[in-house]
């Protein structure tokens, strides 16, 4: 659907943006048609708007020779998106847009049987730093206030968040289990209405990426009581992290990045990793880094196997003392 | 005073013959995304996207903006002329507009489905320009026992949909209400009635059930006998082919409701142009003189809802430019488009972007009246449609529902959906079962299950958060009058008749 | 006695809603907080038995049988069906033949079986039909649609 519209649009505005392929390095696999990029939420999800900023930095930046489509894959969780990759066993002009959940998602839903195991990871991209945001006008101004508020009235505070397996809740869970304090998770599916039912003081606290914070901060909305990271944050020099806080628990990643369909030959991931080295040092990628505050996040070949495997046996640690149904 | 000098700023923005011309491709394309179902705004948006980065931020938005408010006045096309509909917006209008249609019609249900997605569609700019922010802050007094009213609300609509036994309305409305909850459980991550198959994991889309049910169904029906069962009428003359003097007097009030319902619902973040369609029919029928005649052709059952869901984007507009909160997949992404574009979108955007802004809001006056030129000469241009032989006509519509239902997102088992939710449908017509309520259900029950699951959780369980709140509670006394209202009735003709009897 | 058919959807629903109340109780009721996934399928299947009962009796106190409605001819709900299996065939075809040539085998039935037309007519009609879905949905608008193995 995506490679026709394109093709009717380009020739109807004029406005030819393919690459002019300057880059016809050494390596022996050269894609010879668009590339089909999958991720597994809908246009405007999360990992949409990521593949898509990806693929126009690249053809700004010239790092392919083709374009690249995004496909939408939406549904249980990453499951469809997966096994599609799965489906696609051997294509070299396919590749995925990972996140978290595609770790995390098939331990916890017995019909998403394809793990992230069982795909050819490429690189990893960014991770995606988050803070803990309570409502501006709200009592607690350090995590301190907000954790022994919680455990004067246990399960009376909220939290607002999207799904159960995703990162706002593990965040929650690992702070529970380390000071014993007990707060209520509430989901809701879209960004729009977390922000929404924290501001309307319907919940207490969200986590929340920086960039997206800033605004209702500067806006006198809202306030930053600590960032989930291990150092502090460039653009929240004043906001001390939970360690420093003293509340010591594993720093839960929300990483982005590529990975390719089972069984691609060797010179694919080759051409690949070499394309991503290329497009992690342009300009134009460091200054989406800076835009978005992003932490670069660039791994790739026996690291990233070892950070997946990592993440998956500590995940599972996590949702199983959260009492969560670890299926596999 | 102020709103005047900005809005000529806005003009002065939108009216340069650069933004002209995007505004002119954006409602343009709009339209065309619009008329073909299962190809909605935000995908199209998505698409565009890289071809906004060499533009002029303002043109671009006004563009992208186009593109999603044009969607909304191509959706009934499909809907009122072959019952097929063409985005979840627009199921409502298949009621009367099809029924028109198939009484000759067709013009008129077009022309006022332009007429009134315009007046709306303006009524929802004048809105979004004139009363934002204070309508922002009242939207986010709606947390989840506010939301479940609403759906509470929302489901009393069943009376008015239900046709001639309110029963079998309310057990097509439970049986919508089950497909809603089909899927991945967002609490809990357990499967529910998934029969193992991972498709399913995501739940069942909507556009497959009611392209399902209406059109393959209808497409049925028709089969029943040799050259279909009566060919549609299409008079000649263009008089008949636009609505009447009539025709817009008897939509005044619809026109209002569809205005006001569709931007205050638009504005809330988690309801959506769906609820707000079904709301202002419902509303419409409540307070019309004649509701019986409704689901018979009506010329307001057309107005209300197409005019609620264009006014429902002035609102949604609301929360994403004065909040930075986005309502919907499609303002998710305009969101997106400002952030790669390095702006800023949030509680400050109006006032370090002016041009922007009121650039925007002006290109959207100007944008709703190219939409209405551009459409209305399409109209007997369509209509023509239906003078096509049935033998020919019914083919091609089954196989703009296989485009239509595959084009969601290209999967095949949809498509085997669709041809199940066919003979549903085609059941439920030779059993007297009524198709509306079954969609309503279905467009709700996610919501609703949400919203009471969430509040629930944060009152720890007590079901009185739900009534204690002043704006819940407003809510569902609403639902409660609109459910009693038809017993009260039903007494009434009892004992008017009884009175007779004894005379 | 009222109608069997009313009878007939009654026993059908009620059956349907005890599949999904029994289908619910196999779920947690109650999760953390609240209620769990359970809850609303429980109380739908519920909801749904009792309507069903409802409508058996109500149509078992119904003196008349409702005259309004004309009887439906086997033949023509018949002729329905035929159409119908058509189009699951040809959903069937989707894969192995793509959309273009599926429609169009769809088109030949629909008119040669059930309009009885000749064939001629048929042909072009379904061939127009095949042309004018692949220019308008394929070439001008850009959707993928299921295509052969001739690339159609």
């Amino acid at each position: 659907m995506k490679r026709s519209w394109y093709c009717l649009l380009l020739i109807t505005s004029g406005l030819v943006l393919s690459g002019t392929g300057d880059f016809a390095h050494a390596a022996a696999f050269e894609p010879t048609k668009p590339i089909e990029a999958v991720v597994h939420t809908g246009p405007g999800g999360g990992s949409d708007i990521f593949a898509r900023a990806i693929a126009e930095l690249m053809q700004k930046e010239k790092t392919i020779s083709q374009r690249m489509q995004v496909v939408n894959k939406s549904g249980g969780g990453s499951a469809v998106a997966m096994s599609y990759l799965v489906e696609k066993k051997g294509d070299t002009h396919t590749i995925g847009f990972f996140t978290g959940v595609w770790v995390t998602n098939p331990l916890t839903t017995a019909a998403a049987k394809v793990m992230i195991s069982d795909l050819t990871p490429i690189v990893r991209l960014v991770l995606e730093p988050a803070v803990f945001a309570v409502k501006a006008d709200s009592p607690y101004k350090t995590m301190k206030d907000f954790i022994d508020a919680a455990k004067r009235n246990p399960n009376q505070l909220k939290q607002s968040g999207g799904s159960i397996t995703g990162r706002d809740n593990l965040v929650r869970l690992v702070i529970e289990k380390a000071t014993g304090a007990k707060w209520v998770f509430v989901s809701f599916p879209s960004g729009g209405e977390r922000i929404a039912n924290l501001l309307g003081g319907h919940v207490d606290a969200m986590v929340i990426e920086p960039q997206e914070a800033g605004e209702h901060i500067k806006a006198g909305n809202m306030r930053v009581i600590a960032a989930l990271t291990d150092k502090r944050l460039p653009s929240f020099p004043n906001v001390p992290t939970l360690k420093e806080q003293g509340i010591d628990v594993p720093v839960i990643p929300q990483a982005r990045g590529i990975l390719a369909p089972p069984g691609v030959p060797k010179e694919v991931i080759l051409y690949w990793e070499g394309v991503f080295e290329r497009f992690v040092k342009s300009a134009g990628w460091k200054q989406y880094l800076e835009q978005n505050q992003f932490e670069d996040g660039y791994l790739k070949g026996p690291a990233l196997n070892k950070f997946f495997d990592e993440l998956a046996v500590k995940m599972r640690e996590v949702l199983k003392e959260a009492g969560a149904k670890v299926v596999r | 005073m102020e709103a005047l000098t900005n809005l000529l700023l806005g003009f002065s923005v939108a009216l340069t013959p650069g933004n002209l011309f995007w505004c002119f491709v954006g409602v343009f394309l709009g339209t065309v995304v619009g008329i073909l179902p299962g190809l909605g705004p935000a995908a199209t948006i998505a698409m565009l996207l890289p071809l906004t980065f060499k533009m002029d931020h303002t043109a671009a938005i006004i563009m992208l903006a186009g593109i999603y408010y044009g969607s909304k006045y191509g959706g009934s096309t499909t809907s009122i002329l072959l019952n097929v509909p063409g985005e979840s917006a627009s199921v409502v209008t298949c009621l009367d507009g099809y029924q028109m249609a198939r009484q000759g019609r067709a013009g008129p249900a077009l022309g006022i489905s332009a007429i009134a997605s315009f007046v709306a569609g303006t009524v929802g700019v004048i809105g979004l320009m004139l009363i934002a922010p204070p309508v922002a802050r009242f939207a986010l007094r709606f947390g989840p026992p506010e939301y479940f009213a609403l759906m509470v609300l929302g489901l009393t609509m069943v009376v008015f949909l239900a046709g001639r036994s309110m029963i079998k309305g309310l057990l097509a409305m439970l049986v919508g209400l089950w497909l809603a909850g089909v899927g991945t459980d967002l609490f809990t991550a357990e499967s529910r009635f998934t029969f193992g198959h991972m498709e399913l994991l995501d739940g069942i889309d909507f556009v497959v059930v009611s392209i399902g049910i209406f059109a393959v169904a209808e497409v049925m029906v028709n089969m029943e006998s040799r050259g279909g069962a009566e060919l549609f009428r299409v008079p000649r003359g263009i008089r008949n082919l636009m609505p009447t003097l009539k025709d817009l007097k008897d939509c005044r009030f619809a026109f209002l409701n569809g205005s006001v319902i569709g931007f205050l619902i638009g504005v809330l973040p988690g309801a959506g142009s769906t609820i707000a369609s079904f709301l202002s029919y419902g509303a419409e029928k409540a307070f019309s003189r004649y509701p019986e005649k409704f689901g018979t052709g009506v010329i307001e059952g057309v107005a209300a809802p197409e005019g609620a869901n264009n006014s429902e984007t002035g609102g949604a507009l609301v929360p994403l430019l004065t909040l930075g909160i986005p309502g919907s997949n499609a303002t998710a992404i305009l969101l997106a488009a400002l952030i790669l574009w390095g702006i800023k979108p949030g509680p400050l955007l109006i006032q370090d972007h002016p041009a922007l802004f009121w650039g925007l809001v002006s290109s959207m006056y100007v944008g709703n009246v190219m939409l209405l030129v551009l459409n209305l000469p399409l109209v007997p241009l369509f209509a023509q449609i239906l003078r096509v032989p049935y033998f020919i006509l019914y083919p091609g519509i089954l196989g703009i529902s296989v485009v239509g239902v595959y084009s969601v997102s290209n999967s095949l088992f949809d498509v085997w959906m669709l041809g199940l939710f066919g003979i549903l449908g085609y059941a439920m017509r030779k059993l007297d079962f009524p198709a509306a309520p079954l969609v309503l259900g279905m467009v709700l029950g996610d919501g609703m299950e949400r919203a009471l699951r969430q509040s629930l959780m944060m009152s720890q369980g007590h079901l009185s958060v739900i009534v204690t709140r002043p704006l819940s509670a407003t809510m569902i006394c609403l639902a409660l009058a609109i459910l009693i209202m038809p017993l009260v009735n039903k007494v009434r003709s009892f004992r008017l008749k009884a009175v007779e009897q004894d005379v | 006695m009222g109608e069997k058919k009313e009878l007939l959807s009654g026993i059908c629903l009620g059956a349907f809603g005890a599949y999904v109340s029994i289908e619910a109780l196999n779920l947690p009721y109650v999760s953390e907080f609240g209620p769990g996934p359970g809850f609303f399928p429980l109380w739908i299947g519920i909801g749904l038995t009792l309507l069903s009962l409802l409508l058996i009796l109500a149509n078992f106190f119904a003196l008349t049988p409702d005259e309004s409605r004309e009887r439906q001819s086997r033949l023509s709900i018949g002729r329905a069906l035929v159409g119908w299996s058509g189009l699951i065939l040809a959903i069937g075809l989707l894969q192995w033949l793509g959309f273009g040539l599926s429609l169009a085998l769809l088109t030949l039935f629909l008119i040669l079986v059930l309009e009885r037309r000749p064939l001629w007519t048929a042909l072009s009609v379904a061939i127009g039909l095949a042309l004018g879905f692949h220019v308008i949905f394929v070439l001008a608008l850009g959707l993928s649609l299921p295509s052969g193995p001739w690339g159609f």
